[in-house]
Formats: structure tokens, C-alpha cells, sequence
């Protein structure tokens, strides 16, 4: 094949059209796996791929370690055997008034619809743990409410974190 | 829509959950991702098989798109992998099956559809050989995203570009006299 053949084949192949609209709906096939389809979390390290998440995680578990180790080797098996408690330390609070103030920042460049929505799901995550904390403090053995309770809050910084994430300028492009 | 054309407000909207705005995502992409199945298989069945296995595993993994890349080249790396996946799990079913199977049987001149002969030999290609000029001829790939996208070598794209190159050369009649 000469230079001019190749040209032109190339020519040919390039001038294809790159859209193909499918012959049939398949949107309709989505729809239903997609109600059965679970998303799959963003592991908390990564979840961050922000600084901001690290330091929110180790944070917790710095505490949780000095809480043990402070504890009475009586009270040990208790704590061990205590539910999740968000932190109170003035670094633990640093950061998640960081990642606070990074997501509404963020929040700010969304489109009004967008932003509602997403304001609305934090405020039935925070309405959420408000009602577990209050069953929690009169059934504050129970070992479901404490799931609850720390999966709220996970639930919490993990909708920072989607926000975060998908504002962040893209970095490279094809 | 940001200044690359990219709809952020819709993608971040389909990873908080929000299944309107993933349907969004699916009307404006699924052209592109159905037309690169269909030249990546070869097969209307297959493409619309993996249309669909590309949309519902970027559902599930919306929530950790970084934006490192643009959503619609992140788009289509799932959809390159769900068509390599289903060629792994199918392997004697596509060995077997005729390649140009879902194409229509004569051009339609009113359509402004690039001939058929053009897109009945790139069908008709090796397997290897069609996946390397589809991305590359067709969807503007470097041969460096085509071979990661791939999992090949970069030397190994070249030679099946070169190779694609010739056998569509000889079906079209484009070889020297």
C-alpha cells in the first residue's frame, strides 16, 4: 500500500461516523438492573483521594486507640465492645470542618436542582442520625441503633466526598 | 455543561443516586458507546449486550469517578472492558458466529450512512486486528491509550494497525495494480 492509499483508507476509516444510535430502546434493560444493582462504596482511603478524608479517618482511629489505652483495664472489654462515637478531638473536628467547608464550596458551583437535591439528602442523613442518637439514648445497648448511628455518619462524609469528587477539575483529557 | 462539553452537573447529580439525570447521561452517550461496541464486536446483539453491561457497571461505579479523565474517555474504558469480558466469556459463540451479523443488507442511500462495504470489512477483520483500527482509525485513540485500553503492547497495536490496514486495503480494492 502506497502513501496515497493509505491516505485515503485512512480518510475512509476516520469519516465513519463515531454515533450509532441503537436499533432498539435499551434504556428499558438498565432501568431494572440498575434498581438491582449495588453501588459499591468508595473504600474510605480512596474515598478521599483527599487529603481531608485521611486525616478525618486517622483522626478517629488515634482517638480510638488513646481511648483504649486510657481506659481502665476494666473498662476495656466495654470499650472494645462500644459502638462507634464520633470524635470530639480538636483534630478530628479540624478536619471535618475542612472537608465542610471544601464541600460547600464545591456545592456552590452546582446548578440550583442539583444543589436542592443534594442539600435535601444531607439533611435526611442529618435528621437521620439525630433520630438514632435520640433511640440511642434510651436503648443504648442496642447493638443495631449503634450500627445506624455510625453508618449515618459514614453516610454523611461519604455524600462530601461524591461532591468533592465529581467538582474536581479534570486534570487530563483525550 | 463545563467548558469541555462535559454535563457536571448531571454526572455529579446520576453519582449521588439520582437515576433521571444517569438516564440523561445514557440519551446523550450511548450513540458514541453503542457505536464503538457495534465496530468493536462486530455483532448488533452484542453491541446492544454491551451497551447495556457498560451502562449499569458505570452506575455502580459513578460514585468513585475521580475526574481524573473525562467522563465520556472513563465511559469508554468500561465499555471497551465490557466488550472484552463478554469476548472472554463467549469465546466459541463469537468464533463461530458471522461477523457482519446486524448490519443492514444493502446501503440505504438516503441515510448519509458511510458505505456498508467500508463497515462490512472492518466487521469482517481479525478480531485483534478490528479492535486496534477501531479505536485507533475510527475513535482517535493514540496507539498508547489504545494498547492500555487493550492490554497490549504498544509495539503489538502498531503491527495490528498495520495488518488491519492491508486486509481492508485488499476487500476495498484500494491495493496497486
Amino acid at each position: 500500500m502506497n502513501d496515497g492509499q493509505k491516505g485515503s483508507l485512512d480518510r475512509l476509516i476516520a469519516n465513519l461516523p463515531k454515533d450509532v444510535t441503537p436499533p432498539r430502546n435499551l434504556w428499558a434493560g438498565i432501568v431494572v438492573r440498575l434498581v438491582r444493582a449495588p453501588r459499591r462504596a468508595p473504600p474510605l482511603a480512596l474515598a478521599a483521594g483527599i487529603v481531608v478524608a485521611a486525616a478525618c479517618l486517622a483522626s478517629l482511629f488515634t482517638w480510638a486507640v488513646l481511648q483504649s489505652r486510657s481506659a481502665p483495664r476494666l473498662l476495656q472489654t466495654e470499650v472494645a465492645e462500644s459502638s462507634f462515637e464520633e470524635p470530639t478531638d480538636a483534630k478530628y473536628v479540624l478536619a471535618r470542618d475542612m472537608m465542610q467547608k471544601t464541600f460547600r464550596e464545591r456545592l456552590v458551583l452546582l446548578e440550583p436542582a442539583t444543589r436542592a437535591k443534594i442539600e435535601s439528602s444531607l439533611a435526611v442523613i442529618r435528621q437521620a442520625h439525630e433520630d438514632i442518637r435520640k433511640a440511642l439514648a434510651a436503648d443504648p445497648e442496642s447493638p443495631v441503633l449503634e450500627q445506624l448511628w455510625e453508618s449515618t455518619w459514614h453516610e454523611e462524609f461519604d455524600l462530601y466526598d461524591r461532591v468533592v469528587q465529581a467538582t474536581q477539575p479534570p486534570m487530563t483529557r483525550i | 455543561m463545563d467548558a469541555g462539553g462535559e454535563p457536571t452537573d448531571t454526572i455529579v447529580a446520576a453519582a449521588c443516586g439520582d437515576v433521571a439525570a444517569f438516564e440523561r447521561l445514557y440519551r446523550q452517550f450511548s450513540p458514541r458507546i453503542y457505536g464503538l461496541c457495534l465496530r468493536l464486536t462486530g455483532q448488533r446483539e452484542a453491541a446492544e449486550d454491551c451497551t447495556q453491561e457498560s451502562f449499569v457497571a458505570a452506575w455502580r461505579a459513578l460514585a468513585r469517578f475521580e475526574r481524573r479523565s473525562r467522563f465520556s474517555t472513563w465511559l469508554h474504558q468500561i465499555a471497551v472492558n465490557a466488550v472484552l469480558s463478554r469476548r472472554k466469556g463467549l469465546r466459541n459463540e463469537f468464533e463461530v458466529a458471522a461477523p457482519h451479523l446486524g448490519l443492514p443488507e444493502r446501503d440505504d442511500p438516503g441515510s448519509g450512512a458511510p458505505p456498508l462495504d467500508v463497515e462490512r470489512a472492518i466487521a469482517a477483520l481479525p478480531e485483534g486486528a478490528r479492535h486496534v483500527l477501531v479505536l485507533v482509525g475510527i475513535y482517535g485513540y493514540s496507539h498508547a491509550e489504545a494498547a492500555g485500553a487493550l492490554g497490549i503492547a504498544e509495539g503489538t497495536c502498531k503491527a495490528q494497525l498495520h495488518r488491519a490496514r492491508s486486509l481492508l486495503s485488499a476487500t476495498l480494492g484500494l491495493e496497486e495494480a
